[in-house]
């Protein structure tokens, strides 16, 4: 399994469209992140990726095939979603773990029995509690160890952070990286806590309002970001001709982020500063509310 | 290599001096293997890519060289070598600063001067090797 590809996918929920004309192609062995707000249809996407919702218009394909209703495809694939075990979903919360994680294994012919029974032991999850009676955490670790221990070529992980605490994140992040170096997945993740996953992404997938905003080598969108601030007409001066993003103003003092195109450089010789950017101050920059 | 990353630079960057640092204060030896990209990659929670890049920065340098199948190794004078490049940085990266610092805050190159004599005076001589 080598790329999958999204050929202009669209997702309308009555005349709304969530996902719009949305390409992408994902290579084998890399980790991708996939950042956006809230409500700018991660989630969406990913269940289209995974064949777990139907797209209203366009095609997901694996190495050329459609992977709707095509169950050799998607035994390559694994999204691992947030477990929701609300009270109107009884036979959910009452699943034990060490139950739901056999059931799991079922989907996967590669399943990792052996990693999904250590990552239980480091994660100091009880198999024998019931999925209703786990913390927020202690989900995001069940879904963790699915994603994990299911093999899968291309994997991947919505939010899988989210209620972990900080040592558990990091325990995270390192085990991903062992798995990953050791077998050359492709795993797609989703993440609001961006800073701490911007080391492990090779490349950042942008998403706004349903569209594909920018897909780019982590390390060398970072390169040519850069926030330039001073007195409002040498900042002016300093970055005509340039792609600018979240301007503020207040007083005479004035600072701007600047996103370098190809070949281009941010003069010398004005007295202004010039600071690098991280991977969340790009993404506010791209995606933040206007003034 | 028991630093931690920063948000300030680039982590391959960070990643490249960490090593070469690790060379000028003994702790990598010459013709002594360097961690695997897969081991930094684990090690500091980065992308393995992220990693190669680093590295790939020391080999083009000639500090770190490949051995096919067992990894990569401290060049034979690669302490030589880094020292040379850090002294002529050294020009850039604090002489330029230190004087566009001057400039902006009014103080000449006299002034300058006679602050580096000032705090050779006062400083204890440091040691060198």
């Amino acid at each position: 399994m080598e790329t999958m590809n999204c050929n202009k996918v669209t997702k309308r929920y009555g005349a709304n469209a969530v996902i719009k004309d949305f390409d992408l192609t994902l290579e084998k062995g890399k980790i991708y992140g996939l950042i956006g707000r809230n409500g700018a249809g991660k989630t969406t996407l990913l269940s289209m990726m995974s064949a777990q919702n139907p797209a209203s218009e366009g095609s997901v394909t694996l190495d050329g095939e459609n992977i709707w209703e095509n169950a050799d495809a998607l035994r390559h694939i694994c999204f691992a979603r947030e477990i929701s075990p609300s009270a109107n979903q009884n036979s959910l919360a009452n699943m034990r773990v060490r139950d739901y994680l056999k059931t799991a294994s079922w989907f996967y012919p590669a399943w990792d029995k052996e990693l999904a029974e250590k990552l239980v032991k480091k994660f100091e999850l009880d198999g024998k509690k019931r999925l209703g009676k786990l913390s927020k955490g202690m989900l995001s670790a069940v879904t963790i160890i699915v994603a994990l221990a299911s093999k899968a070529d291309f994997t991947f992980l919505d939010e899988p952070v989210a209620g972990l605490d900080v040592v558990m994140r990091e325990y995270f992040y390192r085990v991903l990286l062992e798995e990953y170096t050791n077998s050359g997945r492709t795993f797609v993740i989703s993440t609001h806590i961006i800073e701490e996953a911007a080391d492990v992404f090779e490349e950042v997938i942008i998403i706004k309002e349903g569209a594909l905003l920018l897909k780019e080598n982590t390390t060398e969108l970072l390169e040519r970001a850069y926030r330039v601030s001073g007195l409002i007409e040498v900042v002016d001066e300093a970055v005509k001709g340039l792609k600018c993003y979240h301007e503020e103003k207040s007083g005479r003092a004035k600072s701007v982020t600047v996103l370098l195109g190809e070949g281009e450089r941010l003069p010398e010789g004005y007295d202004v500063s010039i600071q690098p950017l991280t991977l969340q101050n790009v993404f506010v920059a791209l995606c933040g509310m206007e003034e | 290599m028991n630093e931690i990353l920063t948000q300030e630079k680039s982590i391959y960057l960070q990643i490249a001096e960490m090593i070469e640092t690790d060379i000028l204060r003994g702790i990598l030896l010459e013709e002594e293997r360097v961690p695997s990209t897969n081991e930094l990659a684990k090690q500091y929670a980065i992308n393995p890519a992220t990693a190669a890049k680093g590295i790939n920065i020391l080999v083009e340098e000639g500090v770190l060289y490949k051995k096919r199948g067992i990894g990569m190794f401290v060049a034979e004078g690669a302490k030589e070598n880094i020292l040379g490049r850090r002294r002529s940085a050294f020009y850039e990266n604090y002489i330029k600063t230190l004087l566009k610092e001057a400039r902006s805050i009014g103080l000449d190159r006299e002034q300058v001067i006679a602050m580096i004599r000032g705090q050779e005076e006062t400083a204890e001589p440091e040691k060198q090797e």
